[in-house]
């Protein structure tokens, strides 16, 4: 019992450091904003495509 | 067509802020109340010895000086006038009563005060400010009445002992009515086909009204109505007829340069024109006068900053109205740069008419 | 007198390593291990707020319809333009407000969409919404607990524009090929082009306008209004606010004028205004106005905590967006309060030294709205408070009592009057020039940040008053010009250049931190 506790503790705590390692690089190499900068070229050309009804 | 008697005489009126008959008012001991928006109700600067004078600034040179103090991003109309009052040009007002209408007009006032650049010597001296409805309904009513109370009646009472009584109001409105309809009976000529007086001349006529003292002009007014009636027109015909809708037109050169293209102004509609400005205001007996005038420029204005949705559409229907009364082929918007009301009314003004 | 900070600051102490010409930073600031965690820890909260929006099918819709929301894909690098060298209790004040800002505009934003005809179609939801003018105090909608009011520009326009500083130039792209001259203000003219463009969310039974800030944005409702009466049926009410707004002969007037509002509001919705509501709400806006001043206080000492765009973006969602209308915001500002007393008991200070004491005046750039923070640690500037915050300071009437009922339109009308940034440029030359030499001494100021809007005529028609007053009171004046929200006038590193120009010609001083004195972020969100 004790070691099915301390091996679910074990994942947990590799869980929760994966998580960690994984967000903490993303966060501190800015990789959520570079990726979303490549993103908003793609958006902007999708914008343009939609019919608008403009008026005044 | 022959020129008109005593158009030299009203051009010549119009060189200088300082007009002679400003001058000849002021020797008669009258009190010059000073004004730079078409929203004040002028009636009520025109009682008993007060005159009013709308300020202009005409032949305009540089404007540096004004230019420091306001930048070159404000409206040309207000560096002007904040120039020419540094230089001393209105030394002639006894006060001045300025709406908070656009900001830039107010701004340039605001300055005029804090530079001391008009009445020195003169401890009765005054600066007013109003403020105006934004609305077109009672409740704007209620503030006009209360602001020409606060801020025309009671100083020009208090300071130059002016007879502002309910008999004195009417009487004021009496002489206005005389001179919008003088204006409109002249004005009127600009339907006919061949029409018997320009569009130049018109404006330089309907400038005058509003810079000098009315009572000093009305004659000569009376004579060009006159003269009319027998002018012959030109035999030219005009290549289209366009009615100007715009802001501030202070100089009648503007108005010249588009005849001189071949069209003819048939119809104005700016500030300080005759449309709505010298529409005379009928006084019933039922109610007093001072609500009959803030009622008379409340509902009637024609201002873009009346915000209201009636008014904003109104607007434009009082324009589409002024174009087919005086038969426009089409309506120039002008817009003097840098003025925000006009440069959005233009664009609405536009492109619904069209 | 120049501060020193005995305290050697922890973690990075130049910044410019992180800009290089990209779209965004090249990595995040190291401040040191507990600050990175902190700083760390509120961007995973962000990514949760983020994460919780895009889950919602419609918020997805939302954003493939309209092009503004492009602009939110930029929120965390607005955030880090928030937060350069802040550490401490400042770094977590500004965690705090703009953290609690930024979910403010998504639940704008999901609001939106879910009322929205194109998107949500919720017609029961939409029933209850009334759009409200960005730039209106909501006090008029105080007394109406179950109605929504949807500032539907803020999203759109103002906050979008934080983000992303070309978030506005192809509606005014738009508005111009329309007609409308380029020397208009930009925000009512991109306001004007996103209504032409057909990017407006379309929702609400019903809407109210104001004419607040200025002409042009009066001007530009008419546009909007005109579009929402005759295409969509969305009847609209215009709120007059007197421009004299400190004259006793114009109270009624306004009063009256927000009795008519709320009569519009209750006839559309069939809510009736509820008065328990109501002085719920006033008791909430003077806790806020109180909460303000302590804050302002503490600026005034040598130890300022709470200061920054922040500051004045937390001020106005407070004071227009909320208006007393939310209890979130009291448990924030009482925050906001315990993390600027204790900074201040540590004496705690965000920049090596701090050199001039300087308040900010005039209209900031919402596309350089880090330039506070880049002049605290470029030059050691500290922005002790700006113009947008120093909103209204008179208590307004709270017990429900007959004689408070009538007070209540009064100060509604005061409010309204008094929205942020208006209360200055409106009401006279007392409000917005000399007034700013009261406040200069009540802050200890040696310097004014002046921000020139070019466009606003109001701030740009007593430029040679301010200079004039400021030359009399020995006062360093330094004149920073922009465009407001369109880069393309006046890029990022052209505003720092005339502030740096000062600081090195006039003040002949160099810079704390040179490696930022020129930033390449022309191209950047």
């Amino acid at each position: 019992m004790k070691n099915i506790i301390l091996r679910v503790l074990a994942k947990l705590l590799l869980a929760g450091l994966s998580f960690f390692v994984i967000t903490f690089t993303i966060y501190f190499f800015n990789l959520d904003m570079k990726a979303t900068s490549k993103i908003e070229p793609l958006l902007l050309r999708h914008y343009d495509r939609i019919p608008r009804k403009q008026y005044l | 067509m022959r020129e008109l008697k005593h158009l030299t005489y009203f051009e010549n009126l119009l060189q200088q802020a300082n007009n002679a008959l400003i001058v000849q008012a002021k020797k008669e001991g009258r009190i010059c109340v000073a004004y730079p928006c078409e929203n004040v109700p002028e009636p009520l600067l025109n009682l008993d010895r007060a005159f009013s004078i709308r300020l202009f600034a005409p032949n305009t040179g540089s404007m540096d000086i004004a230019t420091y103090y306001m930048t070159n991003l404000l409206c040309e109309p207000s560096r002007a006038l904040l120039e020419r009052a540094i230089e001393g040009g209105f030394n002639f007002a006894d006060c001045v009563i300025a709406p908070d209408g656009c900001t830039m007009m107010n701004r340039c006032v605001e300055n005029m005060e804090l530079l001391h650049t008009m009445g020195k010597g003169n401890e009765k001296f005054f600066h007013h400010y109003m403020e105006l409805p934004l609305k077109g309904d009672e409740n704007g009513i209620e503030l006009c009445k209360l602001q020409c109370t606060n801020h025309i009646l009671k100083p020009l009472a208090e300071n130059y002992g002016i007879d502002v009584s309910e008999q004195s109001i009417r009487k004021a409105v009496e002489e206005h009515n005389r001179i919008c309809r003088l204006i409109r009976a002249i004005g009127e000529y600009r339907r006919e086909e061949r029409p018997r007086i320009t569009g130049y001349e018109f404006h330089v006529l309907t400038l005058a009204t509003y810079v000098c003292p009315k009572y000093l002009i009305a004659d000569k007014l009376e004579d060009t109505l006159e003269e009319l009636k027998s002018r012959e027109a030109e035999d030219k015909p005009w290549r289209a007829r366009v009615l100007m809708v715009g802001s501030e037109v202070d100089d009648s050169g503007l108005i010249k340069l588009i005849e001189d293209c071949g069209a003819y102004v048939c119809a104005d509609r700016f500030c300080f024109g005759s449309f709505p400005g010298r529409d005379p205001i009928e006084l019933n007996d039922r109610e007093d006068a001072l609500t009959q005038i803030a009622r008379h420029y409340t509902m009637g204005c024609q201002c873009p900053r009346m915000m209201n949705m009636e008014k904003v559409y109104g607007r434009k229907q009082y324009v589409n109205d002024l174009a087919r009364e005086y038969k426009a082929d089409g309506i120039i918007y002008e817009q003097v740069k840098f003025c925000d009301p006009w440069a959005y009314e233009r664009l609405l003004g536009s492109v619904m008419l069209r | 007198m120049v501060i020193k900070n005995p305290r050697e600051k922890a973690g990075e102490k130049q910044y410019g390593v992180l800009f290089d010409q990209g779209k965004v930073r090249r990595r995040r600031e190291w401040r040191g291990v507990k600050d990175t965690l902190y700083d760390y820890t509120r961007w995973l909260y962000l990514v949760s707020v983020l994460g919780r929006f895009v889950a919602v099918p419609r918020n997805v819709k939302g954003m493939f319809r309209y092009r503004w929301m492009a602009n939110y894909l930029a929120v965390m690098h607005g955030m880090d333009k928030f937060t350069m060298g802040l550490r401490d209790e400042p770094l977590r004040i500004t965690h705090t407000a703009m953290n609690f800002v930024i979910k403010d505009v998504t639940k704008s934003i999901k609001d939106c969409f879910r009322g929205d005809r194109r998107i949500g179609n919720d017609q029961k939801f939409s029933s209850r919404c009334v759009l409200t003018d960005e730039n209106a105090m909501t006090a008029f909608m105080m007394g109406f607990p179950k109605v929504k009011a949807i500032l539907r520009e803020v999203p759109t326009m103002f906050a979008a524009n934080i983000f992303n500083q070309y978030s506005t130039t192809h509606y005014l792209d738009v508005a111009q090929e329309y007609g409308l001259p380029g020397d208009v203000c930009p925000m009512p003219e991109a306001e004007t082009g996103i209504c032409i463009d057909d990017d407006l969310c379309i929702l609400g039974c019903c809407a109210v306008q104001v004419n607040t800030t200025c002409d042009g944005s009066l001007m530009g409702n008419g546009v909007i209004a005109k579009r929402l009466e005759r295409e969509y049926g969305i009847p609209t009410f215009q709120l007059a606010a007197p421009m004299r707004h400190r004259e006793d002969d114009v109270q009624t007037y306004a009063a009256e004028d927000i009795k008519k509002a709320i009569a519009f509001v209750e006839e559309h919705t069939g809510q009736k205004w509820d008065w328990d509501a109501y002085f719920s709400c006033a008791k909430r806006v003077n806790d806020a106005t109180r909460r303000r001043l302590a804050q302002l206080e503490i600026n005034s000492s040598c130890y300022p905590q709470f200061f920054g765009a922040v500051f004045s973006l937390y001020n106005d969602t407070n004071y227009m967006g909320n208006c007393g209308r939310f209890q979130d915001f009291v448990k924030i500002d009482a925050k906001l309060a315990k993390l600027a007393e204790r900074g201040y008991r540590k004496k705690t200070m965000v920049a090596p030294e701090y050199r001039h004491r300087c308040v900010v005046w005039g209209v900031q750039p919402q596309y350089c709205i880090d330039m506070l923070y880049w002049m605290l640690q470029c030059w050691g500037v500290v922005p002790l408070t700006d113009m947008l915050s120093m909103v209204n300071t008179r208590m307004i009437a709270e017990e429900d009592t007959p004689e408070n009922r009538r007070q209540a339109y009064y100060d509604m009308a005061w409010l309204n009057e008094n929205m942020i940034m208006r209360n200055r440029t409106h009401g006279g030359y007392k409000v917005l020039v000399d007034e700013l030499w009261e406040i200069c001494r009540q802050m200890n100021a040696d310097m004014v940040m002046m921000w020139e809007h070019m466009s606003c005529k109001a701030l740009v028609g007593m430029h040679g008053q301010f200079e004039e007053q400021a030359r009399q009171r020995g006062i360093h004046l330094v004149w920073v010009c922009h465009d407001l929200c369109d880069p393309r006038v006046f890029t990022r590193q052209s505003i720092r250049d005339q502030f740096s120009n000062y600081m090195r010609t006039v003040m002949r001083e160099e810079p704390l931190d040179p490696t930022i004195e020129f930033l390449p972020d022309e191209n950047a969100w």
